[in-house]
């Protein structure tokens, strides 16, 4: 896989700074996850399936992360929260897997 | 016969039927996407699209032939999230096969009706 730069996030998240020391944070956990959907090594059009069908199962206002390694996911996923209207909070990638914050809006 | 569900509406259109394998399954994975973006969503199958349709392929081959994954994973995939299924008369016809040969769901629709759909959809695309 090639080396890519880690994508910016796309929106505010909290400051991991707000954990407490000791606290067993991963990161994932910034800010608070209701539900984690594991797409990693499914293809197109699979995480964008699933995410819309998990986002239905949150109430509004709850963040679902998705885990993801298919590389068109980014652009997806945007496209995706931009045409449901629910907001993506943030994108980042950690080895090769896509960590993708999304809040149910409607 | 599109409902007022949804503000953006696409219409497919598969062309290519048993024969040729490989064009077979990005219809329903592209069907699938839009309808999780809350588009609706129909594909109309003519010429030799139907032949996808039959009861007989649908377990039987996939995108790539004998291997990998079947037809109905990708057809239910799309039907799932609401994408509707549309043929013709004409088109069974020419692939001899009758509605009763095609996985249930398949709606009949003639000329007009797609002719219809077309000018009211955003878009409209063909494979």
């Amino acid at each position: 896989m090639s080396v890519r730069p880690k994508p910016e996030f796309g929106g505010e998240r909290t400051s991991r700074s707000e954990t407490q020391k000791g606290d067993v944070v991963s990161e994932s956990s910034v800010p608070v996850v209701d539900q984690v959907l594991d797409c990693t090594g499914l293809a197109c059009p699979l995480p964008v399936v699933k995410t819309a069908k998990a986002i239905k199962k949150l109430a509004q206002g709850q963040v679902l992360e998705l885990l993801a390694t298919d590389p068109g996911v980014e652009p997806d996923m945007r496209a995706w929260s931009s045409r449901t209207g629910n907001d993506l909070l943030g994108i980042s990638k950690q080895a090769d897997v896509f960590h993708i914050l999304i809040r149910r809006v409607k | 016969m599109w409902t007022d569900e949804s503000e953006t509406r696409i219409l497919y259109v598969q062309t290519h039927g048993i024969a040729d394998p490989g064009r077979s399954a990005t219809p329903f994975f592209l069907a699938a996407s839009a309808a999780a973006m809350e588009f609706e969503v129909m594909i109309y199958f003519t010429m030799y699209g139907p032949t996808l349709l039959r009861r007989d392929v649908v377990d039987r081959i996939g995108p790539k032939g004998e291997q990998g994954q079947r037809l109905r994973y990708f057809i239910e995939q799309a039907t799932g999230l609401g994408v509707r299924l549309l043929i013709c008369q004409m088109s069974l016809d020419l692939n001899d096969l009758r509605l009763d040969d095609l996985i249930d769901g398949v709606e009949m629709i003639g000329g007009a009706a797609f002719n219809d759909l077309a000018v009211s959809a955003d878009a409209v695309i063909s494979f």
